[in-house]
């Protein structure tokens, strides 16, 4: 079963650590903007909100890429780059709702989340539990514990 | 990408006067000696600050200090320092704030950014990746921090800002730097040093990275840091109600500000302060960079008079100021905060300026017509408007927009309700109530009445008691503890004695300061469970790690320990007098539930503090022989 980043917002307090061990793993330099994964901030609402590749079906940056260099992996269902054609034009990072394609100005292309082959870096690093790695239905358990969990409280238990 | 690891690698020069921009290079012998933060700062101020200015002419010199480890994965490593002669103290005046200023003056290339003379009119300084510009700030003068944020903050999306609201533009002595929305530069009056220069606000966005020396060992060391962090007892409750933990403690000790220091501990402050009334207000925790805990608190004011007030509050300092130290009620200290954030001045400081006004006006000193208006202890009406008197210096708020000490000598009898220490408003803690090296710290804190720079790592709350004249606290921990403690053996066992289960404050307080200031040096945070975890050893592994510096546990902690005996010559060329080092005279006389500091035991805890610092015992001066070893035996 594929893995999922199971991202809960919820439970983000914006520290940051998930984009530097991201951007120091992929490109050994402190700096968030190297990071694939960006943690959208509203200050003066109290929301953070990680954002990364959801690894879309039919994903967008695919179908705007210019150079066709994005495709769908089969086995993992991961979005895949082929970088050495990428002429970092951005067409994908404009086309992707999520914010998820980041553009590496080291290498001058646009890079997404690969799941750090199956460890990913930001999971280890989340000191909240707003990130977790687990298959869909680990995914789908956890879900139901804490709708579960609200219930209980709601109903007084 | 630049050749230094660590260290973005320069210091920005700013000279508002002239619009001159300089880079220096750092040295490596300066950033083993100084590593960075406030010890940069403590160096720059020293010498470059000439003796005896007045702080708030075009002479003082403004340093933002980044820490060494800001912008690495090292666990709470986001502090920046600010320093300048402080306009409260006339002594030197630093304060520490965390969140994201600093990460972006870094990558946008400067570990420091030095600013000197004074602009001619409202300005502000944009800085990104190595460029900086001067701009003109008019539009945005007299606008509260919160307005200018919103404005600044969509004309540079993601840039990180330092500003000053009102207080500072009209140079209240203790205005605040703001850090962002919610966090400040708060203590020694930095706000006012940067509103005299015209300063409203210093934009700062970067993209640059910084590249660790080996980013291996850096994310290593953090792990363990943080598997150290989360191995301490102070983690699980600090990560669940921050800083507030300490507030119900302090409260059963009678150890609080309680209505400008006249009671130990208000009536109804469990009632109104205890945790279940905190947490229906609080939604969630907000966590500075690289912080594991997230102390913040989110809180969502959801009835009653101050509806749909949100903000990152609930920190136990600023609560006690206004709830305890005004009486105020819990909603209302929030507000309190609100309106402090907005006009950008010192909570602890505004607080302890009120509870004086407050106690003078009962006490028949101030009357209803100095003010326009009554004031009360728990008027949130009355002292909300006064908040605002006071950043707008309109009547009355003329005075008090002094300070304590400045404002008490306008009013006879003043000095007896001045709350202060070398002119700075002590914070939340009373000493009569709890003695300990903490409270010990508030007179011998380099900056004056404060109490961030000085905190037994090993503070243990179940236990108040003063069985030994003063000289020590209870250690109150096992075996497992004391070996857990990263110390010197040697030092340990003078500072801890197992078989009598006590501290020795003197000692203890030497390592707590020296420790503190090589956490705010290396910009990590100070929070009970990181300062008791993390020591010399390790973060020595981790400076090593990010900047390539070789360096020893005990070469970071004489690194830091330079630094203290630096700003001490520094306040000493400014003249402070042995006398200064006093708590107010309110402490020695009145008890407070039977409680009283004694003049001399105090004493003689101080000298045996300037003892173990290699000070002289009667003056406090640092000894030839200490500022030899220090390498500060031939500054000019």
């Amino acid at each position: 079963m594929n893995k999922q980043l199971l991202i809960d917002s919820s439970k983000c307090t914006g520290c940051g650590l998930c984009e530097l061990a991201c951007a120091i793993s992929k490109t050994r330099q402190c700096q968030p903007q190297l990071a694939r994964i960006k943690v959208w901030r509203d200050e003066t609402r109290g929301i953070f909100v990680p954002m990364t590749c959801l690894q879309c079906e039919n994903p967008p940056c695919a179908n705007a890429c210019l150079m066709n260099v994005i495709s769908k992996e089969n086995d993992k269902g991961l979005t895949v780059r082929r970088l050495e054609a990428c002429i970092g034009c951005r067409a994908c990072q404009v086309s992707c709702p999520f914010d998820a394609s980041r553009y590496d100005y080291i290498e001058d292309v646009v890079v997404n989340c690969d799941h750090c082959e199956g460890n990913p870096e930001c999971v280890k690093y989340c000191p909240s539990g707003a990130l977790q790695y687990c298959s869909l239905a680990e995914a789908i358990d956890c879900l139901r514990n804490v709708e579960a969990k609200k219930r209980c409280i709601d109903s007084g238990l | 990408m630049s050749k230094f690891r660590g260290y973005a690698g320069f210091i920005l020069e700013v000279n508002l006067s002239n619009h001159d921009f300089r880079h220096k290079e750092l040295a490596s012998e300066f950033c083993r000696d100084y590593l960075g933060g406030i010890g940069f700062n403590a160096k720059i101020i020293y010498d470059e600050v000439p003796a005896g200015i007045d702080a708030l002419s075009e002479e003082n010199i403004l340093v933002f200090g980044v820490g060494t480890m800001v912008g690495s994965t090292f666990p709470t490593s986001s502090r920046t320092e600010v320093s300048a002669k402080s306009p409260m103290t006339g002594r030197f005046g630093t304060s520490n704030s965390g969140m994201f200023f600093g990460t972006q003056l870094k990558n946008a290339g400067f570990d420091a950014l030095v600013i000197k003379g004074q602009a001619e009119k409202p300005s502000l300084i944009f800085i990104e990746d190595g460029e900086v510009s001067i701009q003109d700030a008019t539009r945005l003068w007299g606008k509260d921090s919160w307005e200018t944020l919103d404005i600044l903050k969509n004309q540079y999306p993601g840039a990180e800002v330092a500003l000053i609201g009102p207080a500072g533009e009209n140079l209240v002595r203790f205005a605040c730097i703001e850090n962002g929305y919610y966090d400040a530069w708060a203590r020694t009056g930095l706000g006012a040093v940067m509103g005299s220069k015209n300063l409203k606000a210093i934009v700062v966005r970067g993209t640059q990275g910084i590249t660790p020396f080996n980013a291996g060992a850096l994310l290593q060391v953090s792990v363990k840091a943080r598997q150290l962090i989360e191995s301490s007892p102070f983690f699980k409750p600090f990560k669940s109600y921050g800083s507030m933990n300490a507030a119900m403690p302090y409260g059963n000790f009678k150890a609080l500000n309680a209505h400008n220091f006249s009671q130990g501990c208000l009536p109804d402050w469990k009632q109104n302060f205890d945790r279940p009334q905190v947490e229906k207000l609080i939604k969630g925790h907000v966590a500075c960079q690289s912080c594991i805990i997230a102390c913040a608190h989110w809180v969502d004011i959801k009835e009653g008079k101050y509806q749909g007030l949100q903000m990152k509050d609930m920190e136990v300092t600023p609560t006690t100021s206004y709830g305890s130290g005004c009486g105020i009620g819990l909603e209302a200290s929030v507000k309190a905060a609100e309106m402090s954030q907005r006009y950008g001045m010192d909570m602890v400081s505004t607080g302890g300026v009120i509870a004086m006004a407050i106690e003078l006006y009962n006490r028949g000193i101030i009357s209803q017509e100095d003010i326009g208006y009554g004031l009360a202890f728990g008027d949130d009406d009355a002292i909300l408007h006064l908040m605002d008197d006071i950043a707008h210096r309109r009547g009355i708020g003329t005075v008090l927009a002094e300070g304590t000490m400045r404002a008490a000598k306008q009013f006879e009898g003043g000095d007896s309700s001045a709350m202060h220490v070398k002119g700075l408003e002590i914070p939340m803690i009373d000493p009569r109530g709890r003695w300990s090296t903490w409270s010990f710290g508030i007179l011998t804190n380099v900056r004056g009445g404060d109490h961030l720079r000085c905190r037994n790592p090993i503070e243990n709350l179940r236990y108040n008691e003063n069985k030994h004249d003063f000289r020590k606290e209870r250690f109150g921990f096992d075996q497992k503890m004391y070996d857990a403690l990263d110390m010197p053996d040697a030092l340990k066992t003078q500072a801890i004695d197992l078989e009598s289960d006590t501290v020795d404050i003197a000692i203890m307080s030497r390592w707590a300061e020296d420790l503190i200031n090589l956490f705010n040096s290396v910009g990590v945070c100070i929070r009970p469970p990181v300062e008791h975890r993390i020591g010399p050893t390790v973060i020595a592994e981790a400076f090593t790690a990010f900047t390539g510096i070789k360096i020893s546990a005990a070469q970071v902690m004489q690194s830091a320990e330079r630094t203290w005996n630096l700003i001490k010559l520094y306040n000493l060329r400014e003249g402070e007098l042995p006398e200064d080092s006093k708590f107010p005279q309110r402490f020695y006389e009145q008890e407070i539930s039977g409680k009283v500091l004694d003049e001399e035991r105090v004493q003689e805890v101080l000298q045996q503090y300037y003892r173990s610092r290699g000070w002289d015992m009667l003056t406090g001066k640092p000894g030839e022989e200490k500022l030899v070893e220090l390498g500060l035996n031939n500054l000019s």
